[in-house]
């Protein structure tokens, strides 16, 4: 798409500007990248010469920037309203050089530590040195997933540091919003299949100027979004992050000298570049890793879907090659075309996941920055979901691609750690998020927009030594927490009648995932809450386990009461539903009576209002290793903690276990479990078949077309697209070389 | 540079030290002789004598025997050189039905059989089970890794293969 913001400046690069040595920004980040290119160092820096020279001096002008990133995030969040950033900590801080890349970053969201380079270098590019103009004190903001982002609730900024007339550095910060005013309430989007209905959309633009945010940006906010508050107070706290960040940069320019600075910042993301190629070789082994994932969503006769949308499944495959220098290439090949729902994945989308993964398993201490980033590559091929080059694209949902194919690198990385012995290292972590969002009128009485961000903590995927962390992780943001309940009554029309375990939600190994939780809540103080879900997988699990584990249930489904006598039975104090129960048998249609549905895949559905009740599923992640080989001790005391139930624990573990009333615990029949175990060789001797033989007949299944619509489609899509990972599809069940599904 | 007896690193890799020791272990920097003591464990555990040249799961390790690099699991059991798929000589169950499925999972919370399934893939001697695979019906078996053996131990471990 040409268009005239999209045309690089190409004016006058020698003119003088406010950049290093007097260069344009644009030319100085040509500059840099040159250097990259030709010594194969970052900006040219073959030798550590002040960590050499002063070690000390070095690390604690690094120790001095991280804090004043870190700090600045936390005073940050003082300022914000909103509980996705105070709760939750949805927000991060960071220091950048003159051409865009990292230099330092905070806890929180690392995801956007990557996607601030792009905005910076994006703005750089399009000489905004020029036009709109550079200067000291002003602020630029950006939400537009085509400019820079994941999807438009994360609004970051940016503003420049200058010392004298040069500018030095950029300093960043990004908060995720509650509510961004879509075509229903909340930020992710469900329902809309293009750019447009994902929100309000702010495009690279400066919105303050001597450190004062224009009333005018503040005024289209509270014009736009149906709860502006969240949104005015984020970015307060968003530009005063930035403007503490950048004193405290130019205070420590003053005592280290400017020269000093300037390489040092340069210094910290070689440094960067080196430890991790050198961790690499350390940690992992070289090779060629392969995994998929796959996510499906259901949109057909949902209501309020958008009519461009189709039920579909989302190939998410990936390679990883590690090469003998320890770098690190990911490849998408196989991934289908843009889609018509919100589920595709802008460049700094697939940018932010990367980044973020790479924090948590490989660069995860030491000099944390772009360094990482110059000692990898990702592909994702121009035209799919991961690289739409369309920036009419829908991204409001980017997060239900994004996890499935970053939790395929976890579970590849983790494959190399578990062959090279760093089994401690092995982790299953991320997993979808599926959010309740919505709005209506709230228990003020106002129309209100906003979304429950406690997904931000469920269930990870197992470890290589030990189960996943209960209700604790999310890969997105590594500080992981879900917000008190009274926080998230104070601001949506319902009462939790419960948020506890999910029994049996773990992906199933010796070492199971983490536990999850289910929300069950009731619409309070509202004629009107419209409800609806978004960033999950519909029908298909979207990750797996390793070693024999089995995926965790992330299918998603929801449980909706309407229309329910809760009323009288609280006034006759009566048992109420408060988990799930019995799977087959749910709490919430034995224990309430009301019109009780089961919804299968996304919530879009008839606004609900007080007295309705409604039950959410969060996501957790795989086991890790054969079930039967988990320590029966641990299934007893899954039993215990309610946990694991007895039926799972028989026909999954294989373990025989009563509950004993009289010491209110369970017992473990350990011979009869040993029973159960050899039992279950036999039967698995019994019912498989050897490998080559089920191919030959799934060939024939193939070739008779005898799939699902939905998958043959998914199938079709990437066969008129990939011709790669066709070739080798229908190498691999020996397919004639046209060959295409009929739907 | 940390280092740690093989005693603890087998407790670390059994899952059997207590946290407050495994949790420095994640923190510190690496031990750079990790890989060798973990070798060192892992042979001296299987009943057979083939060299182990590299882990590749929770039972299999790619081996040398006579000129050949083969996966094989603890058992004994052979799967072929390791720059094949090891699964293909595996044994499969599918669970591509309402009631298989339950089993794992009951309730709404599976996945519908038309959009998945599950491949469980046993070890043919021990009927371990080795890996499952959740794909779309028709996917192909997923090869997961294919090491390259001779950089890893020319290059990074600076030993004969
Ligand atoms: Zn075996």
């Amino acid at each position: 798409m040409e268009k005239a913001i999209q045309t690089t400046a190409e004016a006058a690069p020698e003119r003088r500007g406010c950049g290093p040595e007097g260069r344009t920004l644009l030319a100085a980040l040509r500059h840099d990248r040159e250097l990259l290119e030709q010594t194969g160092h970052y900006h040219g820096i073959s030798d550590l010469r002040l960590k050499a020279e002063n070690y000390l001096h070095y690390e604690s002008l690094h120790a001095r920037l991280r804090s004043a990133v870190v700090n600045a995030r936390e005073t940050s969040k003082k300022i914000s309203a909103s509980p996705g950033v105070r709760e939750v900590g949805e927000s991060v801080v960071a220091l950048y050089t003159p051409e865009g890349d990292s230099v330092v970053l905070s806890t929180g969201i690392m995801v956007h530590v990557h996607t601030l380079s792009r905005f910076i270098q994006w703005m750089i590019e399009r000489d905004y040195e020029s036009d709109p103009g550079i200067a000291h004190g002003d602020v630029f903001a950006n939400n537009d997933p085509f400019v820079s982002d994941v999807h438009p609730p994360d609004l970051m900024n940016v503003t420049p540091i200058f010392h004298g007339r040069e500018l030095i550095g950029w300093v960043g910060a990004v908060a995720h919003e509650l509510e961004i005013g879509g075509v229903y309430g909340g930020a992710n989007q469900t329902t809309t299949a293009e750019r447009f209905g994902q929100g309000m959309i702010v495009s690279a633009e400066k919105v303050a100027a001597n450190d004062v945010i224009r009333r005018d940006f503040f005024v289209r906010a509270e014009m736009n979004l149906r709860t502006p508050v969240y949104f005015v107070l984020d970015e307060k706290a968003m530009v005063s992050a930035c403007i503490d960040v950048r004193e405290k940069v130019l205070e420590a320019v003053e005592q280290y000298g400017l020269d000093y600075y300037k390489r040092a910042i340069r210094e910290i993301i070689e440094e960067g570049r080196r430890a991790h190629l050198q961790r690499m070789k350390m940690l992992t082994v070289p090779g060629r890793y392969r995994s998929v994932a796959h996510a499906g969503h259901l949109f057909e006769g949902k209501v309020g879907a958008s009519p461009l949308s189709r039920n579909c499944i989302v190939q998410v495959p990936l390679e990883m090659t590690i090469d003998r220098g320890g770098f690190m290439t990911i490849d998408y090949e196989g991934a289908g075309r843009k889609m018509w729902n919100p589920y595709n994945c802008p460049p700094a989308a697939m940018d932010g996941g990367f980044f973020v993964t790479l924090t948590q398993f490989i660069d995860f201490d030491g000099k944390v920055n772009d360094g990482c980033w110059f000692a990898t590559r990702m592909i994702c091929p121009p035209g799919s979901w991961c690289n739409p080059g369309d920036d009419m694209t829908a991204t409001s949902s980017a997060w239900g691609s994004l996890m499935p194919g970053f939790g395929s690198l976890q579970r590849m990385i983790s494959r190399s750690f578990l062959a090279r012995g760093f089994r401690e290292e092995v982790f299953l972590g991320q997993v979808n998020t599926p959010i309740i969002e919505g709005g209506g009128i709230n228990q003020y009485g106002q129309r209100f927009g906003g979304q429950n961000l406690e997904c931000s903590s469920e269930g990870s995927g197992a470890r290589g030594i030990m189960d996943g962390i209960d209700c604790g992780y999310v890969g997105w943001n590594p500080e992981s927490d879900m917000g008190n309940v009274e926080i998230w009554e104070m601001i949506l029309p319902i009462l939790y009648l419960g948020r506890r375990i999910w029994r049996d939600s773990p992906g199933a190994g010796k070492y199971r995932a983490g536990a999850t939780y289910s929300t069950l809540l009731m619409i309070h103080k509202t004629p009107l809450y419209n409800i609806v879900s978004t960033i999950h997988s519909d029908k298909v699990f979207d990750n797996q386990g390793m070693c024999g584990g089995y995926p965790g249930p992330t299918a998603k489904f929801e449980y909706v009461s309407r229309d329910t006598d809760l009323a009288e039975r609280i006034a006759r104090r009566e048992p109420l539903p408060h988990v799930e129960g019995d799977p087959r048998r749910p709490d919430i249609s034995t224990r309430v009576g009301g019109d009780f549905r089961v919804v299968d895949g996304v919530f879009l559905e008839r606004p609900l209002r007080s007295g309705d009740l409604f039950q959410f599923f969060y996501n957790t992640g795989g086991g890790y290793g054969d079930p039967i080989e988990r320590d029966p001790e641990a299934v007893r005391r899954d039993l215990d903690n309610g946990i694991q139930s007895i039926e799972i624990a028989e026909s999954v573990y294989r373990v025989a276990a009563r509950f004993d009333a009289a010491a209110k615990r369970h017992a473990v029949d350990e011979q009869a479990t040993r029973k159960l175990r050899a039992e279950c060789r036999e039967e698995r001797g019994r019912r498989a078949v050897p490998t080559r033989q089920w191919m030959a007949r799934q060939r024939e299944r193939l070739l008779r077309h005898d799939l699902g619509r939905e998958v043959k489609e998914m199938y079709n899509d990437v066969f008129g697209f990939s011709e790669r990972w066709s070739r080798e599809y229908r190498e691999f069940w020996s397919l004639p070389d046209d060959f295409v599904f009929t739907v | 540079m940390a280092s740690y007896p093989k005693d603890v690193i087998r407790d670390l890799i059994d899952g059997k030290l207590p946290w407050q020791t495994t949790k420095p272990i994640m923190s510190d920097f690496k031990d750079e002789r990790r890989f060798e003591i973990y070798l060192e464990i892992l042979q001296e555990r299987v009943p057979w004598k083939e060299r182990i040249l590299l882990p590749v799961g929770e039972h299999l390790y790619i081996v040398e025997k006579g000129a050949a690099r083969i996966v094989k699991c603890d058992c004994g059991h052979e799967f072929g050189p390791y720059t094949e798929n090891w699964k293909l000589e595996a044994l499969v169950y599918v669970r591509d039905d309402e009631r298989s499925l339950d089993e794992i999972y009951p309730g709404a919370r599976k996945c519908d059989p038309g959009w998945m399934e599950l491949r469980e893939y046993y070890c043919p001697g021990c009927k371990a089970q080795l890996e499952v695979e959740a794909v779309t019906p028709g996917y192909p078996v997923v090869f997961d890794f294919v090491p390259d053996l001779e950089g890893f131990y020319r290059d990074w471990l600076k030993k004969p293969l």
